[in-house]
């Protein structure tokens, strides 16, 4: 998994096993959260050494879970920014059935999820899945439905129509679109971002949301641990008859709830003695709207703003029945503005990605240039510095 | 200044016959450090909850309690909130959300703070607490010794000047816990806020400590400075130096008079402890040498730990007292019994080991890396087999693989030379494995104790069942077993209301009335206080008599040294060395315990405070009478 992902972007994967090898560490990759595959492992490496290291499975885990993903500057941006983009594309795409537009769109989407998940899960889902339900819904749709003016042939249904099945096609491609675009936000949107954008709105929600994320998983842990020791005294859920099994898993339960409710007291008492319940009680977060995400907005306004103007000229406005009708197709002037306002929106992420790989490959080059220039034609000052400080020393 | 004052303090729980604190004075000074101990359930607790009113518990109170002069129920619930720490026992517990960075400033948020004040003061504490590597982790993803860390830091992002710390690292690792204590230590030097902490661990504390409270069944016995209450608890006799960390508790054993004569004062570290050996020692004009005969008499004394007199202060003390239980104790001498009756492989002699592990590998994924590396061991039958080592070491998961709860992909086991996958769980874990988890709360059910004892075998009805399949009345089982874990006084109390080590031992009742023949225990120690390890080790020796065999993994250096046959070392998934305990325990010198590395240089075969004291009193009389 991680392999594929990091080879799958060169600048990226080079950028990274660059700096492994060098002899110092790259000042470029600690500015990168979780970047590159050695920025980790170097991390990991660091964190092992630490008392406080747990080696539960649990543990380990997570933290390769953590280690997959990689560095994208979509997700970096604002929870807002991020948030309401993912609201724009999702509805755009669900209400349109312009199959340029729905193009765009799945071009964008395809590209965003391979950077994020890796090109062969992407490509794989889409063979698998989306290219035959894609074939299906196009054979089916025309056996109900009978609207259109080009007739294909006759079955005992009714007659099959050219727009019928287009419009089969449409409809299934804008569904695994939709799904396509959702795997990104479920990459992009992670809980915590849920969590800081619902709490803006109501506070009070934003504390609830993040208990339950911190006691769901406790809960599971718990019925595992609880499990295994009842399993340990002859009570396994998993064996016996059925009236056994089934009282064995009433009292694994309640052990769980009691357990769970005596617990709550401790958790009550912390939060009490850390004050909860004063009056005029703020909700803290890490994200800061900052000058990128405001660009961001920006540029995506602008885009969307277009692309409405468009969409009023009847641009955007495909018709299947009874004939197909494409709004701005043959291309026209407003078409071309229109599409290329959708386009930018729709590959925003994946561009903005490939600028930071870009830049990021840029500078590694860069250091490495610097690197290995021979020492009388670097920097003198620099080179000076260095040198005298052992002979000072 | 007196940044808190506790006069005449007495406090009655609603529906409690007797006072839970009688007439406790306390005072703390601001930027002290104060350790208050005693043994588990004297009120310590209790008082440290006084000291902040949300957490008080109701009922009848009288006397004052006085934060910088004022009484503390005019203190408003925010500037007890800033100004007044508290962490709690369970690291778990008092997370409240699922993120570093929340938890840190889940304080601040109550307190009403704006965005770039909590921004600063969070960033602030991630720096010095060195949480800033795993800043933005889920909870679900750090160690208990992390969480603990965790809890002391969002509490410190309040800038409160006062911290109480409840028993913090009794759910900690060794390792876990003293680096919690040394933070809490610089906390206290390099911030200038007043400590006030229960521990058991107190050989760690004690030596920081300004000023040492000592508590016995809610009174306020003796505070003063840790080498002057070494003096008072030794000039009175009284059993609260089992708690006191080894240097002391040697410097308590060894006859008074010596001591009085050198005037030396008492010991608080293992390296004060040799300087007054040695002085002692050189004073008497004896030399360094050990006589070679109280060496040996030290190993013949101590030689048999199976003996369950060897364990205590003194044998005469613990014959006393066990006494007094062993007439309950006959008829619970039956329960464990037919384990030994019930087994007729015994008689083809001992030979063969009640656990053997061979070649066993164990990994909890196919992409992780292997957790259980190839280990061999035997665990021979009626022994104690303590297994040591560090975290993460693979230990619990060995004790998963040999309760039949996990599953090697290589390798086999046996138990009682019968292939472990042969036998059907009903065997394994009706009358013959025993095995006690971690957590002692995940085993119980029921209401009562007395409830929860009966549901372990099928309920009050006399019936057989597979949990149950012997004549005896169910009523003496449980009586027995109660008697022999000594919860008779507790039978109808609630099991979460028990403290740590009483409910460890209802743990252990449920599991022994299933009668195991192997007992598996996984840290039996953790979170229990010097008393309570004591009775556990009696009991367990109690058992091992019976024929009972015990494997368990400990933390606890101190009570392996003192309890276990032979002792392990787990490291990398595998058994390193595994020896009788003294041999174990005094080769080594980093693992092993504190009176080992005091008294090597004198008495090199010398791993328990008794041993030390017993042959450092024979020297001594020795020199005296020469």
């Amino acid at each position: 998994m991680t392999t594929e992902k990091a080879g799958q972007s060169a600048p990226a994967g080079s950028v990274g096993a660059e700096h492994s090898t060098g002899p110092e560490g790259s000042p470029y990759m600690e500015g990168r959260p979780g970047a590159g595959r050695s920025f980790c492992a170097k991390r990991s490496m660091g964190t092992e050494g630490s008392p406080y290291t747990d080696h539960s499975p649990g543990a380990e885990r997570g933290a390769k879970k953590q280690k997959k993903r990689r560095a994208d500057a979509f997700s970096s941006c604002h929870p807002a920014v991020n948030f309401v983009y993912f609201l724009v594309v999702l509805l755009t795409t669900v209400l349109m059935t312009h199959p340029v537009l729905l193009g765009i769109s799945f071009a964008g989407a395809l590209c965003y999820a391979g950077r994020l998940r890796g090109w062969r899960p992407v490509l794989k889902f889409n063979i698998l899945y989306s290219i035959p339900a894609m074939i299906l819904v196009a054979l089916i749709n025309p056996l109900f439905n009978h609207y259109g003016v080009t007739f294909l042939f006759y079955l005992k249904t009714g007659p099959v129509t050219v727009e019928a099945i287009v419009y089969g096609v449409v409809l299934s491609s804008m569904l695994f679109i939709s799904i396509l675009w959702f795997s990104c936000c479920n990459v992009v949107m992670t809980t915590d971002k849920f969590v800081y954008l619902f709490g803006r709105v109501i506070p009070a929600l934003s504390l609830v949301l993040s208990m339950v994320f911190r006691f769901v998983p406790r809960f599971h842990a718990q019925a595992k641990i609880i499990r295994n020791g009842q399993k340990a005294v002859g009570r396994d859920a998993g064996s016996g008859n059925l009236i056994q099994r089934i009282r064995h898993s009433i009292t694994i339960l309640s052990v769980l709830i009691t357990w769970a409710l005596e617990n709550a007291i401790d958790t009550s008492d912390s939060m009490q003695s850390r004050g909860y319940g004063l009056h005029g009680r703020t909700a803290f977060s890490i994200f800061r709207f900052d000058v990128r995400d405001g660009m961001a907005c920006g540029v995506l306004g602008a885009s969307m703003a277009v692309f409405l103007l468009g969409a009023s000229q009847g641009v955007t406005t495909a018709v299947y029945n009874p004939y197909i009708s494409i709004g701005g197709w043959p291309l026209t002037p407003a078409g071309v503005l229109c599409f290329a306002a959708w386009a930018v929106i729709c590959f925003f992420p994946s561009v903005l990605g490939a600028v930071e790989d870009a830049r990021f490959a840029s500078l590694a080059r860069k250091a490495r240039l610097e690197r290995h220039l021979p020492w009388y034609l670097q920097d003198p000052v620099q080179h000076g510095k260095e040198s005298s400080a052992p002979t000072a020393g | 200044m007196h940044i808190l004052e506790v006069e005449a303090f007495s406090f009655q729980y609603p529906e409690a016959s007797a006072p839970a604190l009688k007439q406790v004075d306390m005072t703390v000074e601001e930027g002290s450090f104060v350790v208050l101990c005693g043994k588990s359930g004297c009120g310590k607790s209790t008082l440290l909850r006084q000291c902040k009113s949300v957490l008080a518990p109701h009922g009848k109170r009288s006397g004052a309690i006085r934060y910088c002069g004022v009484p503390l129920d005019e203190v408003s619930h925010r500037t007890q909130s800033a100004e007044i720490g508290y962490v709690l026992q369970n690291p778990d517990n008092q997370i409240v959300t699922d993120k570093v960075w929340h938890e840190l400033a889940f304080g601040l948020e109550s307190l009403g703070c704006d965005t770039p004040t909590i921004r600063l003061r969070v960033a602030e504490m991630a720096s010095y607490f060195g949480i800033q590597d795993w800043f933005m982790r889920n909870v679900s993803e750090l160690s208990g010794g992390q969480k603990q860390l965790l809890n002391l830091a969002s509490v410190m992002a309040m800038h409160p000047r006062l911290l109480i710390l409840d028993e913090p690292t009794s759910q900690l690792d060794p390792i876990a816990a003293s680096d919690f204590l040394e933070t809490v230590r610089k906390i206290n030097r390099d911030i200038g806020t007043t400590i006030l902490l229960t521990e058991h661990r107190l050989e760690d504390v004690i030596p920081w400590a300004d000023s040492l409270l000592v508590m016995d069944s809610g009174r306020m016995i003796a505070t003063g400075t840790p080498s002057e209450i070494g003096q008072c608890l030794h000039d009175m006799g009284h059993d609260m130096f089992l708690s006191m960390p080894t240097p002391m508790q040697i410097y308590a054993g060894v006859t008074a008079q010596e001591q009085k004569a050198h005037a030396l004062t008492c010991p608080l570290t293992v390296s004060e402890g040799r300087r007054w050996m040695q002085e002692l020692l050189d004073a008497e004009a004896v030399q360094t040498e050990p006589h070679p005969s109280d060496v040996a008499d030290a190993k013949e004394r101590n030689g048999k730990p199976q003996n369950p007199s060897a364990g205590g202060t003194s044998p005469e003390e613990i014959l006393a007292a066990c006494g007094e239980r062993e007439k309950g104790v006959s008829a619970a001498a039956e329960m464990p019994e037919p384990a030994g009756k019930r087994n007729p492989k015994d008689a083809r002699g001992g030979d063969i080991p009640a656990i053997r592990v061979r070649d066993v590998w164990f990994r909890y994924d196919r992409d992780l890396p292997d957790v259980v590396r190839g280990l061999s061991m035997d665990v021979r039958r009626g022994e104690i087999f303590a297994i040591v080592g560090g975290n993460g070491t693979g230990k619990s998961t060995t004790m998963n693989l040999i309760a039949h709860i996990r599953f090697p992909y290589r390798g086999r086991i046996w138990l009682n030379g019968r292939d472990i996958n042969k036998y059907s769980d009903d065997e394994l874990y009706h009358g013959f494995l025993g095995v006690m988890p971690q957590n002692p709360q995940s085993l119980f059910v029921k209401k009562t104790v007395r409830e929860d004892l009966y549901e372990m075998i099928d309920g009050k009805r006399q019936k057989k069942t597979s949990a149950y399949p012997i004549d005896m009345p169910k009523k003496e089982a449980v009586e027995g077993i109660a008697s022999l874990t000594m919860l008779e006084d507790l039978l109808d109390r609630h099991p979460y209301d028990l403290s740590g080590g009483e409910q460890q031992r209802l743990a252990l009742a449920k599991v022994l009335l299933l009668r195991p023949q192997i007992l598996l225990m996984d840290e039996p120690t953790k979170g229990i206080d010097n008393y309570f390890k004591r009775d556990l080790g009696q009991i367990l020796r109690r058992l091992t008599a019976h024929g009972v065999t015990v494997l368990m993994i400990s933390h606890d250096v101190e009570f392996c040294a003192q309890y276990a046959d032979r002792v392990g070392l787990f490291f990398q998934g595998n058994l390193v060395t595994s020896n009788t305990t003294r041999a174990f325990f005094a080769g080594n010198s980093f693992y092993t315990t504190a009176a080992n590395r005091m008294a090597r240089h004198f008495y090199p075969d010398a791993v328990t405070a008794e041993d030390v004291i017993t042959a450092m009193n024979r020297t001594l009389a020795q020199s005296r009478g020469s």
